[in-house]
């Protein structure tokens, strides 16, 4: 006997076709608001070029590597499985194995993903690392604060006994020093200087001095998204970002924003993060749609704009936010003659020689030859890169107490390349990095938009 | 127990070890013979499912009203071998609301817990079911693994004293006096094989009584013997996804069709299948249609799988039987029932026993049926507790968590070696040396490799069988030649040259249906490292072990780079 | 536009690398995009040129020889000898002293992970002691968490197959790891970094005591191939006093540290001919001149926007299967980029043997050029005159079996650059 003896199998009209309300149903299709990332590893080889592009895998062998905590655990899974390896948390966010993989993996969605989980399900509420995680995660929160009293915040924070109470209390190393706040924050510079209105009429006389004809340019418009650490901490930065943006004729904006986002995906606090990325995807796409491009001078923000956004959240407009946005450099070379320009350039002084470190995020977005290539043609400086390793602080990761060796252990290389590099001066997109070759080297560490400012933008 | 009579059942599937375990606890002095690896033939070949009898809820009723039963009994005596996944019956809106209807009304007529949900239901459960689905019946359907719940069957048989012999073809039985008196059984020769016996020798088996327990196989056993065992068998093809895209058996609501299963196995997913009659369950062709049919049609649930990898194919032979004269024209409308042929009832040949047809779930059942049988005709009284004494593993879920915690091992890891070994994990884990994860895919370390050596010799499908090594995406490609150095130095290379060839080859051989895309990339970076780095395909023939034994000698070494002159 | 360059070659592997500094030495601006890391850290690093004859005839004592039989289409019979040579001769530049080999042109047999003979033309300095025709006797030794290469079994087959010494094996436990499954780059750090295990004593130190007690009079000591990644040749020569004895390694599949150490040596090439390179964004697509038939430029993926580089010549040097150079799916397989023709059977169940190490005709799937190394399609026609191929994916060769993979690259890379860089 078999199934075969139905005697109705003629199927249902077209017309009848299932229950006509659900062609809108809103499909639930992740129910706990977890992706189900199995099936990324469906691209996976086993090759293990993530693993040997890990720089925490390298200096610690419990940490069981990005093919681990990737593709393997989460193949690995059952939806009934909800426990996840607690060694997600001692992966510091570098993204060099989304860089590395031959394959395509989705290797830091698929961390993001596990360590939101993990941090949502296995870490206690209650427990000092989730607080000092959560702290650190929402750094633009404490130096709004901090901004509004920046003498009296960077004479606390860098007060040795007050250092090594938090390090005691709160798991913050004690080996770093805080980094100062500016005494004017780039937004209150902007302010002062007449926002946009001014910043238009300055590129309009910048493109009027360069043959007039394009005048009145509707292209030549940024949204600059200057992330939290130009904007309280390093405002020199973004400041050099409107100058020589505006001197290539460019009017910049600077939109309400959020944070980036990035530390909060390296401490597993999606919640945190989608809350500011639906600002940043809601102010940014309207310009977008105004025929604004979105500049970021911090790598790791751009990394997180094009990368994570769409990877992990689905706001109207975050698939455009993630295609307009552009490293400043890069923004500069696809558009403009850059490599004319400073071919012509020179900058002063006695021939600086800078030792550049890429971050990791800048290598994950193609970005990181981009500067020594292009100030080689520069004169009266030079650039040295000091080879492909990874600076070991990742954003928050360095400044937890029990990661700061591991950090400080991967920095080593990085630190005697630039020891053995001319020159005494540092340079690198990335704030955090700039403060573990800091840390490590004790130079001064600047950022290539304001070598270009020195060259480009006669003051 | 001297005065205990004798068995021997011919065939190491479920049913045979099914039977050997049954016998076994009554009391009886049983050997197992099995021509290749325990579930060599059908059952590990099948997909995994453990029917709630919901697919036999219009069609056959007692079918399903035994597999109900039988599920719920699996699900207490082989915890360790089942996983409750659940099952859903998917309509599509082109397919019989009747049909549908008379689906549910089965179950309920059956004692099948089933439940209507709509499509928006079912695809909160099943995230990837496809949009138009318009409803699905929720019953419990479960994934079982054949291979874990037949080597637990015949571990449990062993413990009550009976002899498994794996590798041992039957060449003849032995036939006095019109009586079936043993078999005489040729230990296998091939590489590879469990080392105890010397191979290529024979050995006569004496017993009371012979089961023929070969499901396709069983008309050339019956033939050795002279009598006729009809059995039609009808091959289907089972795909191996490479990752679970559901976790809840997929069924399509309708009458009988090919390609229109899918379920949840460990890491994977398979899809079913097609269903063809065969003339030599040995020899069949394996056609690219048959893949690209359950990939098509079961798209059409599951959308996600148009683009899905597919790590590798292979096909089962259902051992179907007729009683002669039935003449059904189509293998799907033969009954999937069992039938226990009684030769001296039918042939007036004593001392042999076949059993035929019948479905993996109710695997159990069949094996009391046939004991029972035996027990009666060898003048035994013992009962049946094979339904009520666990399989050796099946465990405790809480003791085994805390005692998972000690080993070191990361959490999947754990858990799935926690899943795969049952109550045994303590034990096989508990090592002073280093335990490495040997194969990633499947989260397998060097420990497990060594407890399942230790179980199955130098036979290294046994060893995969036993816990999915070199069964995920790499297919061996980076773990087969890890697993045969963890043979050496118990066994000698040439064996362990032998094994890592054959469990290569055999891995290559499933995979061969998964050619393309990912899993072409996937096999050209195998290729690669086991010809261009290693050499094993050039170099091999002529390595330890192999055919060309006098090749290698041949190889002017003089004739090469000696070294830079001054250099080190 | 503002990307533009004389050459722009895609692809960052060995071929593609090669490709590069041969057109920056003809004095072109180049620049090399590659999307992701090459997949030379799949590969042994040794440099294969010809082991076997495409009919399995082998192991060839003299490549060369070997070399004007090669059916029509094979990538080494499109460019001839002298191309072969010119591509060894640059990479002997580029490597230094770090490589050895060059002293021959007959191919050295190295022992392979699994303990069988491979016969190779250049092969890395740390490997060098390991030669199979060198009579020098030999103890292998593995590590206990290293799965995949067991010492005593490999040095079993070896002598299995009639080197002219004995080999033996041992097992040793690593210091200074607590975790049972360290990554390959954890040993070499360990090592390049020559850590305090107790009393100052080192890890290299520590592994040669440990090793010393299993040693019986060898000459050699062989180690699987993680001794050290930016410090090997300081690591070998302290492991080398220690024991008193050469030391070499043996080659292990991915990832592979010889692979790690030519990529880098590779890029510092590259640097130093002045090829400008990008690496992390894939190449996604072309647009064709508008007169004849040439390509404009190339459309490099940024997530989502597309950028346009333009060059006067390209070179397409993205590798095969492995690589994506070359992709399929169930209907069919095709050169993602320009849809260059690529020839393959229409029933994929005629792309592969039944014997896994039979004749797999996927392992010969790729392009097909002329001698100028420019694809052509199904009739024979070049398909852009400013386009070459070089490495895997051409087709018309198998190089797993022929072991012939990095020679290709080389040869191919070295000839398709140089000639881009002339037509600038």
């Amino acid at each position: 006997m078999s199934d075969a003896d139905s005697p109705d199998d003629r199927g249902v009209p077209d017309g009848e076709r299932g229950d006509a309300n659900e062609d809108f149903e809103p499909v639930e299709v992740f129910p706990e608001g977890d992706l189900d990332l199995r099936s990324g590893a469906d691209s996976c080889y086993k090759c293990s070029t993530c693993d040997t592009n890990c720089p925490v895998a390298e200096v610690d062998d419990e940490f069981p590597g990005p093919k681990f905590q990737g593709p393997e655990q989460w193949r690995l899974k059952r939806k009934e499985d909800s426990e996840i390896d607690p060694s997600i948390m001692d992966c510091s966010n570098c993204m060099r194995c989304d860089d590395a993989c031959p394959a395509d993996v989705p290797l830091s969605q698929m961390h993001n993903e596990a360590r939101a989980e993990y941090v949502d399900g296995q870490m206690s509420k209650f427990s000092v690392e989730y607080w000092r995680n959560r702290v650190l995660a929402n750094y633009r929160k404490g130096a709004w604060l901090g901004s509004k009293v920046p003498r009296l915040t960077n004479a606390l924070a860098n007060n040795g006994p007050l250092r090594k109470l938090g390090e005691k209390l709160f798991g913050l190393t004690a080996e770093r020093e805080f980094p100062e706040f500016a005494t004017e924050t780039f937004r209150e510079w902007w302010e002062e200087r007449g926002g946009a209105a001014t910043s238009k009429k300055r590129a309009r006389e910048a493109r009027a001095d360069r043959g007039g004809a394009d005048v009145q340019s509707e292209d030549k418009r940024v949204a600059y998204f200057h992330g939290c650490y130009a904007n309280y901490n390093t405002p020199e930065v973004a400041k050099a970002m409107v100058r020589v943006f505006e001197h290539f004729g460019y009017e910049v904006a600077v939109p309400e924003q959020g944070c980036s986002g990035t530390p909060m995906f390296a401490n597993g606090m999606l919640d945190d993060a989608r809350r500011d990325a639906e600002t940043n995807v809601s102010n940014f796409s309207d310009l977008i749609d105004e025929g604004y491009d979105v500049i970021c001078s911090c790598t790791s923000c751009s990394m997180s704009l094009r990368q994570e956004y769409p990877e992990l959240f689905t706001f109207e407009g975050t698939a455009d936010v993630a295609a307009h946005t552009y490293e400043a450099l890069e923004y500069l070379r696809i558009h403009e003659d850059l490599r004319g320009a400073l071919d012509e350039a020179e900058v002063g002084g006695e021939g600086e020689e800078l030792a550049y470190h890429a971050p990791c995020h800048a290598r994950n977005q193609g970005l990181d030859r981009q500067a020594v290539e292009l100030f080689r043609d520069l004169d009266g400086v030079g650039v040295e890169d000091v080879g492909d390793s990874c600076s070991g602080i990742s954003g928050t990761y360095g400044w937890k107490a029990e990661k700061y060796d591991t950090s400080m252990a991967i920095g080593e290389e990085m630190f005697a390349e630039m020891a053995d590099a001319d020159g005494e001066t540092g340079m690198t997109e990335c704030p955090t990095c700039a403060m573990q070759m800091e840390h490590g080297t004790g130079y001064e560490i600047r950022h290539p938009l304001e070598l270009l400012e020195d060259a480009l933008v006669a003051d | 127990m001297p005065d205990a009579p004798t068995v021997l059942v011919i065939g190491g599937g479920s049913t045979g070890c099914g039977i050997a375990r049954d016998l076994a606890m009554r009391g009886l002095d049983v050997t197992l013979v099995e021509q290749g690896n325990l579930t060599h033939g059908t059952t590990g070949r099948m997909h995994g499912l453990l029917h709630s009898g919901a697919r036999y809820a219009v069609s056959d009723r007692d079918s399903a009203r035994e597999c109900i039963a039988e599920t719920r009994v699996l699900e207490d005596i082989a915890s360790h071998c089942v996983e409750e996944t659940g099952g859903l019956f998917v309509k599509r809106p082109e397919d019989s609301e009747a049909y549908f209807e008379r689906k549910l009304q089965g179950c309920e007529a059956c004692g099948i817990p089933a439940e209507v949900l709509s499509g928006r239901e079912a695809r909160q459960r099943e995230p990837y079911l496809a949009e138009d689905v318009d409803k699905a019946i929720a019953v419990p359907d479960g994934a079982v693994d054949p291979f874990r719940l037949c080597v637990a069957n015949a571990a449990s048989a062993e413990n009550h004293g009976a002899r498994i012999e794996t590798h041992a073809e039957v060449t003849d039985l032995l036939v006095e006096s019109g009586e079936v008196v043993g078999a005489e059984i040729e230990h296998g020769s091939g590489p590879g094989t469990r080392s105890h016996r010397s191979p290529g020798a024979t050995e006569r088996i004496e017993a009371d009584h012979v089961i023929n327990a070969t499901g396709a196989w069983a008309g050339g056993i019956g033939e050795m013997a002279g009598v006729d065992v009809d059995v039609r068998p009808s091959k289907g093809v089972m795909t191996v996804m490479n990752v679970r895209q559901v976790d809840t058996v997929i069924n399509r609501c309708k009458p009988k069709g090919n390609a229109d299963i899918v379920v949840p196995h460990e890491t994977t997913c398979i899809l079913g299948t097609t269903d063809e009659e065969v003339e030599d369950p040995e020899d069949y062709p394996e056609e690219q249609w048959e893949v690209d049919l359950v990939i098509e049609e079961l798209s059409k649930l599951l959308p996600v799988l148009q683009e899905a990898r597919t790590i590798r194919s292979y096909w089962g032979v259902r051992p179907l039987y007729e009683p002669p004269g039935s003449g059904t024209a189509d293998s799907e409308d033969i009954t999937r029932d069992f039938f226990l042929l009684d030769h001296a009832d039918r042939d007036g040949l004593p001392g042999l026993t076949t059993i035929v047809g019948g479905k993996f779930t109710t695997y159990r059942m069949m094996a009391e049926d046939v004991s029972d049988h035996v027990c009666d005709r060898l003048g035994v009284s013992a009962t049946c507790r094979t339904a009520e004494v666990p399989l050796p593993g099946s465990r405790d879920e809480r003791v085994l968590d805390d005692a998972m915690d000690a080993f070191g091992l990361s959490s999947p890891v754990a858990r799935r070696s926690k899943q795969r070994l049952g109550d045994r994990a303590s034990d096989v884990l508990d090592t002073d040396e280093p335990n490495p994860v040997v194969c990633s895919c499947e989260g397998v370390t060097r420990a497990e490799l060594r407890d399942a050596i230790g179980q199955s010799g130098t036979d290294l499908n046994a060893v995969r069988i036993r816990t999915r090594a070199s069964m995920g995406n790499c297919q061996g490609g980076f773990c087969a030649h890890a697993m045969a150095d963890e043979l050496h130095p118990e066994y000698d290379p040439e064996q362990a040259t032998a094994a890592l060839d054959e469990l290569y080859q055999e891995r290559w051989k499933g995979q061969r249906h998964a050619l393309w895309g990912e899993q072409l990339s996937q096999a050209m970076l195998t290729y690669a490292l086991h010809a261009a780095t290693m050499n094993r395909d050039r170099a091999a023939r002529s390595a330890a072990g192999s055919r060309t034994e006098a090749d290698d000698r041949t190889v002017d070494f003089e004739a090469f780079d000696g070294g830079a002159p001054g250099g080190d | 536009m503002a990307i533009e360059q004389d050459v722009l070659v895609i692809g960052g592997g060995l071929a593609g690398a090669t490709a590069a500094i041969s057109a920056a030495r003809t004095g072109a601006d180049v620049r090399l995009v590659s999307s992701k890391q090459p997949t030379l850290r799949h590969a042994s690093g040794l440099i294969d040129v010809l082991g076997y004859t495409p009919d399995g005839e082998g192991p060839l004592a003299d490549p060369f020889a070997a070399l004007s039989d090669l059916p029509e289409g094979h990538p080494y019979e499109r460019v001839g000898r002298d191309a072969v040579e010119a591509g060894l001769a640059l990479f002997d530049e580029i490597v230094g002293n770090t490589y050895e080999g060059n002293h021959t042109e007959r191919n050295a047999l190295i022992p392979t992970q699994g303990g069988r003979v491979k016969p190779t033309a250049r092969y890395p300095a740390s490997v060098s002691a390991g030669l199979a025709s060198d009579e020098r006797d030999a103890l292998l030794v593995g590590f206990e968490r290293l799965a995949g290469f067991d010492a005593s079994l490999s040095a079993a087959r070896l002598n299995a197959t009639g080197v002219p010494f004995t080999a033996r094996g041992a097992a040793v436990e690593f210091p200074e790891l607590s975790s049972a499954d360290p990554k390959v780059t954890r040993f070499a750090q360990l090592l390049d970094r020559d850590e305090g295990v107790d009393a100052g004593r080192g890890v290299r130190r520590e592994v040669t005591e440990r090793v010393t007690t299993h040693m019986d009079g060898e000459d050699r000591v062989g180690f699987p191939a993680v001794l050290g990644d930016d410090h090997p040749e300081e690591v070998r020569a302290d492991l080398e006093s220690h024991l008193g004895a050469a030391v070499f390694e043996i080659p292990m599949g991915p990832p592979s540290l010889p692979g790690l150490r030519l990529e880098d040596r590779l890029y510092d090439a590259l640097d130093e001919a002045g090829v400008r390179i990008e690496t992390g964004n894939p190449v996604v697509g072309y647009e064709s001149k508008s007169r004849g038939n040439g390509v404009e430029t190339v459309l490099v993926d940024r997530t989502g926007s597309t950028v346009p580089y333009g060059a006067e010549q390209f070179v397409l040097a993205t590798g095969g299967l492995v690589g994506k150079g070359i992709e399929s799916d169930r209907s069919g397989v095709e050169e993602p980029i320009f849809d260059c023709h690529v020839a393959h059977p229409s029933d994929r169940y005629d792309w592969f043997a039944d014997d896994a190490f039979g004749d797999h005709r996927f392992a010969r799937f790729g392009v097909d050029p002329d001698r100028e190394l420019r694809p052509r399609d199904a009739h024979g026609k070049i398909e852009f005159d400013n386009l070459r191929a070089a490495g895997a994916v051409l087709g018309n060769y198998d190089f797993a079996a022929e072991k012939s993979g990095s020679g290709v690259s080389l040869a191919t890379g070295s000839h398709a650059g140089r000639l881009a860089g002339e037509n600038t």
